[in-house]
């Protein structure tokens, strides 16, 4: 995008030097060329009212010798100079007869050496300063050997005209150079839009987001980049989606045997009274097993739920009701604390997740922390916010963030079996309602796990 | 085990898994039920019409026709209560299924134990929820009998399912009152706080196809938006 810039830059410059070099070489030609003629001309003038005879040859235009004619009488110089038409010279001067004669201007002012080469029979023009001011000066010869007429004419105007020239050519150079910056910056733009949408799509991918796809594969130059990239990103997310599926596909293909054996189970228990009292024990321990059996499948299907995109369904819900609801009947006595203020507070909410994520804390605090000590509802930080106290030993600090992944029981807590998929679930589903959860100590000792959710008044 | 005691309540099993068919059928003839099978769509249909069972357990996945068609055929001839077993809570499958005429829902692992108290809140007659209530009541040009369980409109008999006319009537036993749908899930089908809602919504949206003149914009079977529904006249 710079070098597009600094190309026009180039150019432009180029071009600028280039016009300047040429139209002031032009411009300073014709003002010499210019002043010379019309110096000549003065001369020829001068020189038939000094000799009185026609101009036997000019020598401004033929350069040789002329012959040298005799003085006619009764000339006086002074008068045939204020006799010249009036021009742009700023000064007129002859040497005439050994004698300076000047109407206007100094012959002091004029390099000695202009003067002696116009005396010596030559048409000279040179660029000088006289009081600061910068002249053309032009010396012609007369007619005779050692006499010679001069003029000076002003270069102001045409410096002020190569000055305007050269502010303009500069100002175009810059225009251009800044037009150029914009023309490149626009076709940068342009042919790097591919490419800022390829970091783009790219960084989605990296995030998570493993659907989104290039749509230049039509595109002639990132057509094969483009079709590449969606290709691996297409097998990416075949990949995390079998991944996902497998754990909801072995659940799903447990499920016929688990029915099977629960209903058997169901109906052996019906008949416990009529089984050997050596059965009866293996029975139950195989009873329990299988109730826990059921729960993880149910939790690995709950959870490869969510992988596969489950929508659920909203509904308000006052949240203290549910809280109270779910927190009760799984504990199986009244748990529940509900501040005044967090009565009315309602929720857009998918009942039966969140009926998951209050089971599954008071049944993670039933179960494996020395039972719930309650459950709070109070208004506050997203909206609501419910605590679960259990009487456990507290969680380390190291492991307040592991305990929320699959399987992921707290290695130092020396937490019990079966911590397996509840708390991630918890994660999820809170996740899913755009709350937070987080674990710290309760007063007095245990874990309280705090979740928050965008609750509000209704 | 059954609920009326005398005689034993018959059900239609449709699975094509055979040994869900076989330990389903064992363990709900425990329970005290009278459990015939099906494998496919066209057996039940067949089944139904040979010996019309007190209550359909459907399975969704069927090897010959989805189990929402077998529902809809099923509700053609038959206001017999129908719970379809899903795979998933899906929003998808359950309001299809229910869409297609199921009166409730179970999911997969499912237990006859668990199954056996859908069924009785299922065929639960409708009681009188108080004293007072008449055993005729008059909404508009709807003629609701209580106890023949019959609503006619003009002299004529509207079809009702089961659950749909227990629906009906505990609305028309709250007397122009708003019954939310938890307690409309309660009263009908016997569920606690964590019902499924969507089952009431679309059982409502069934009704009003029958019982309004214009279900899009209903009269007597309004909602109360936020709250849940009443009938007015």
């Amino acid at each position: 995008m710079l070098a597009y810039g600094l190309l026009a830059l180039v150019l432009s410059t180029v071009l600028a030097v280039v016009t300047w070099g040429v139209v002031s070489d032009y411009l300073n030609n014709q003002r010499d060329s210019s002043a010379v003629t019309i110096t000549s001309d003065n001369a020829a003038a001068l020189r038939y009212g000094l000799f009185g005879v026609p101009v036997p040859c000019n020598p401004a235009r033929v350069r040789g010798e002329c012959d040298s004619p005799q003085a006619a009488d009764g000339v006086h110089p002074m008068d045939l100079l204020n006799s010249l038409p009036s021009t742009d010279a700023a000064a007129s001067m002859l040497y005439f007869e050994k004698h300076w004669y000047a109407l206007t201007g100094k012959p002091s002012d004029l390099p000695p050496d202009l003067i002696q080469t116009a005396l010596d029979g030559n048409v000279v023009s040179r660029r000088v300063e006289v009081s600061g001011q910068p002249v053309l000066a032009v010396g012609v010869p007369v007619g005779r050997p050692n006499e010679a007429f001069f003029e000076w004419h002003p270069l102001t105007a045409l410096d002020n005209t190569l000055l305007r020239l050269k502010l303009t050519l500069i100002a175009a150079a810059i225009a251009t150079a800044l037009v150029g910056l914009a023309v490149g910056r626009l076709a940068s733009t342009l042919a790097l839009r591919p490419l800022a949408e390829l970091t783009r799509v790219a960084d989605a991918v990296a995030r998570g987001k493993l659907d989104a796809r290039l749509l230049a594969e039509e595109d002639r130059d990132l057509g094969g980049l483009a079709r590449s990239f969606n290709q691996t990103a297409a097998a990416l997310e075949r990949r995390v989606a079998a991944d996902a599926r497998f754990a909801g596909d072995v659940s799903h293909e447990l499920r016929t045997p688990l029915m099977t054996m629960l209903n058997s189970m169901q109906l052996i228990q019906n008949h416990r009274a009529e089984l050997p009292a050596a059965v009866r024990e293996p029975v139950e321990l195989l009873g329990d097993d299988l109730d826990r059996f059921r729960r993880l499948v149910i939790d690995l299907l709950e959870i490869s739920r969510d992988d596969g995109g489950d929508r659920g369904s909203r509904e308000i819900v006052r949240i203290a009701d549910l809280v109270r609801a779910a927190a009760d009947a799984t504990a199986g006595r009244e748990v529940t604390t509900v501040e005044p203020e967090a009565e009315g507070l309602t929720l857009q909410a998918d009942k039966r997740r969140l009926e998951r994520v209050i089971a599954n804390l008071v049944e993670n605090a039933e179960d494996h922390a020395g039972g719930c000590k309650g459950v709070g509802v109070e208004a506050g930080g997203l909206g609501v916010i419910i605590t679960v106290d259990d009487a456990g030993p507290g969680i380390a600090a190291e492991d307040r963030t592991r305990i929320f992944e699959r399987f992921g029981r707290g290695e130092t807590s020396g937490r019990g079996r079966g911590v397996g998929l509840g708390l991630a679930i918890v994660a999820r589903h809170v996740q899913w309602h755009h709350g937070t959860i987080q674990v710290t100590t309760r007063p007095g000792g245990g874990a309280r796990f705090i979740v928050e959710l965008p609750a509000k008044s209704s | 085990m059954s609920d009326t005691g005398s005689v034993a309540h018959s059900l239609l099993l449709v699975d094509d898994e055979p040994r869900i068919r076989r330990v389903l059928r064992l363990a709900l003839e425990d329970e005290g039920y009278e459990v015939a099978e099906a494998a496919n769509g066209y057996d039940a249909l067949a089944a139904l019409r040979r010996e019309p069972p007190d209550v359909v357990l459907l399975d969704l996945m069927l090897p010959d026709r989805d189990g929402f068609t077998v529902c809809r055929e099923i509700r053609r001839s038959s206001d017999v209560p129908v719970i379809m077993v899903t795979a998933r809570t899906d929003s998808h499958d359950v309001v299809a299924g229910l869409e297609a005429g199921a009166d409730d829902y179970v999911t997969k692992p499912l237990v006859a134990k668990e199954l056996s108290a859908r069924i009785r809140a299922l065929l639960r007659r409708v009681e009188p929820s108080n004293a007072r209530q008449a055993e005729l009541v008059e909404v508009g040009d709807l003629r609701i009998d209580i106890p023949g369980a019959e609503v006619t409109r003009d002299g004529e008999a509207l079809p009702l399912t089961r659950t749909e006319f227990k629906l009906l009537a505990e609305l028309a036993g709250a007397e122009g009152k708003v019954l939310s749908r938890e307690q409309l899930l309660s009263k009908v089908w016997g569920y606690g706080y964590f019902g499924d809602s969507r089952i009431v919504d679309v059982h409502i949206r069934r009704l009003r196809l029958k019982i309004e003149r214009d279900p899009a914009s209903p009269k007597h079977l309004v909602t109360a938006r936020g709250l849940g529904y009443r009938l007015v006249s």
